[in-house]
């Protein structure tokens, strides 16, 4: 593997990225100040507008730094460069997990250090953990699926079932007992249920990820 | 062997509506091999085959000694490539992209990327987007040549230019290359183009390379014989008659393996030769595709 050549792809991407990413940030610490300081309702508009600005960062990078590439017609211009299909697979992955990453660890430690602070919601630690995870897993979907097809189309579509996955994964995991138990009290629990959920995610990730690597090795037309 | 940049040895690639079939091709370093063929004949599938972004199905591809795709990262170290569908990123100034490139290619050369700028009139610090397409295919080159490759692959980098522009790209890319030694590649369906820099040829139609050899060997070894039959007088047999077109008069016969012989055995035969043409490539290359094609039809 040259780590060379990753590295600077990694550079490239976050160059051409960053405004977009320094924006999200700021959208993202301002939804937290919501969550914090807007009472009531403004913890409810505050946790969308967060999730909102997370899934956006995610689709502009994905969007920006994998379909745009064969869009724009770049891809030959990477491709000329002395790297592999690996080599930029895993260049790809990297920069869209670790930026998003890093974004996304500032605003769910955000979020739980709210939790933390206000007793009277500390029943949401766990289930807020869990759907942080899912909204990763969102991610990644949306990475894999970017980088395999290279197609806005099918991108688009791994948006919609990743953002629906959200909302049915949210339901499905407020209704599990060992988590909807005292999700509402005062109380910050980690039940068996909750680490099941978590290593669920977290094995769905890396299914996706390797899945990734796989197809992409496997490919025999990259351009 | 050892002097060969590229050797392709039976190479195919099959897709669904199209099939490149057997291809044999040896490059010498050193030389510039001008590549036609029509749109869709399989030009670019070659190269992107050549440059290890798409696998053969059957065959080996060996670049500047490096097998191809599974060693394509050495090899394109020593690899300038531009292809008619390839982009610089719009966003970014030429600037940036030869600073982005500088530290990948060992013998990048920042004063020979700065001189070809000033020849090829660009500002280093111009978005790429606000660039014309001409200026675009210009700075595309000179990344390429800035990092002095052992091999050059243009992949129809004068396709979409208007008149203008693509002479002042060959132009520049001709004395460019008038001071320098390297391999060269180049493919278009623009068989002028390909005329003036190039000093073999290689034809491709319909996935299968159809003739290859020097450029003045196609020149001297081509010819267009206007005859003139007696009554009742038949078309002599000569040796590489591709085509016989004209009147039964008339005859014009198109020979790939023009003698100056044939004028005298013509006459031998009752036929008088009225003129002996030369042709020019593009001819030669339709005559060429012409013949196969009836060929395979017939």
């Amino acid at each position: 593997m040259n780590y060379s050549m990753v590295k600077k792809l990694i550079f490239k991407d976050w160059y051409f990225q960053r405004s977009a990413i320094l924006l999200s940030l700021a959208g993202g610490l301002a939804s937290l100040g919501i969550v914090a300081f807007g009472g009531k309702a403004g913890f409810f508009i505050g946790l969308v507008l967060l999730i909102c600005v997370i899934i956006t960062i995610a689709a502009t990078l994905v969007m920006n730094t994998l379909v745009a590439e064969r869009d724009n017609q770049t891809l030959a211009f990477v491709m000329s460069l002395p790297i592999s299909y690996l080599e930029y697979t895993a260049a790809k992955i990297l920069v869209n997990l670790l930026v998003f990453v890093a974004f996304w660890l500032i605003l769910v430690a955000g979020s739980l250090a709210l939790i933390v602070a206000a007793p009277p919601i500390h029943g949401l630690f766990a289930f807020t953990v869990i759907m942080a995870v899912e909204i990763l897993a969102s991610t990644c979907l949306m990475i894999a699926v970017a980088l395999v097809t290279e197609s806005k189309g099918w991108t688009i579509s791994a948006m919609i079932v990743g953002n629906l996955a959200i909302n049915v994964v949210g339901y499905i995991v407020a209704h599990i007992p060992g988590i909807a138990k005292g999700m509402w009290g005062t109380v910050i629990q980690w039940r068996p249920a909750a680490s099941i959920s978590l290593a669920t995610e977290f094995a769905l990730i890396a299914l996706l990820v390797g899945g990734a690597f796989f197809i992409q090795s496997r490919k025999k037309d990259f351009i | 062997m050892n002097d060969l940049s590229v050797h392709f040895d039976g190479v195919s690639k099959r897709y669904p509506h199209f099939s490149l079939e057997d291809i044999h091709l040896e490059l010498p370093a050193g030389s510039i091999m001008g590549f036609i063929g029509a749109n869709g004949a399989g030009k670019s599938t070659t190269i992107r085959i050549l440059m290890g972004l798409v696998h053969q199905d059957e065959g080996s591809v060996m670049v500047l000694g490096h097998p191809m795709p599974l060693d394509q990262a050495a090899a394109k170290l020593d690899i300038g490539f531009v292809s008619e569908d390839m982009r610089l990123y719009g966003q970014a100034t030429l600037s940036w992209h030869m600073d982005f490139m500088r530290p990948i290619y060992p013998r990048w050369d920042q004063a020979y990327g700065e001189a070809l700028a000033r020849r090829f009139d660009l500002r280093p610090q111009q978005k790429i987007k606000g660039l014309s397409h001409g200026q675009r295919v210009k700075a595309a080159l000179l990344l390429a040549l800035a990092r002095r490759p052992r091999l050059l692959v243009l992949d129809e980098p004068t396709t979409g230019l208007d008149p203008v522009a693509r002479v002042e790209v060959l132009n520049e890319l001709m004395a460019v290359l008038a001071d320098e030694d390297r391999t060269i590649l180049f493919s278009s369906h623009n068989t002028l183009d390909v005329e003036q820099i190039s000093d073999q040829i290689t034809f491709i139609d319909r996935g299968r390379i159809i003739d290859s050899d020097d450029k003045e060997v196609f020149l001297d070894r081509w010819r267009r014989l206007r005859l003139v039959l007696p009554p009742d007088g038949v078309v002599p047999r000569l040796p590489g008659i591709i085509e016989v077109g004209g009147s039964s008069r008339l005859p014009v016969l198109t020979t790939n393996r023009f003698e100056p012989a044939m004028v005298s055995v013509c006459n031998d035969l009752g036929a008088t030769v009225q003129a002996v043409d030369t042709m020019t490539l593009e001819e030669i290359f339709v005559a060429n595709v012409h013949s196969r094609r009836e060929r395979l039809t017939a």
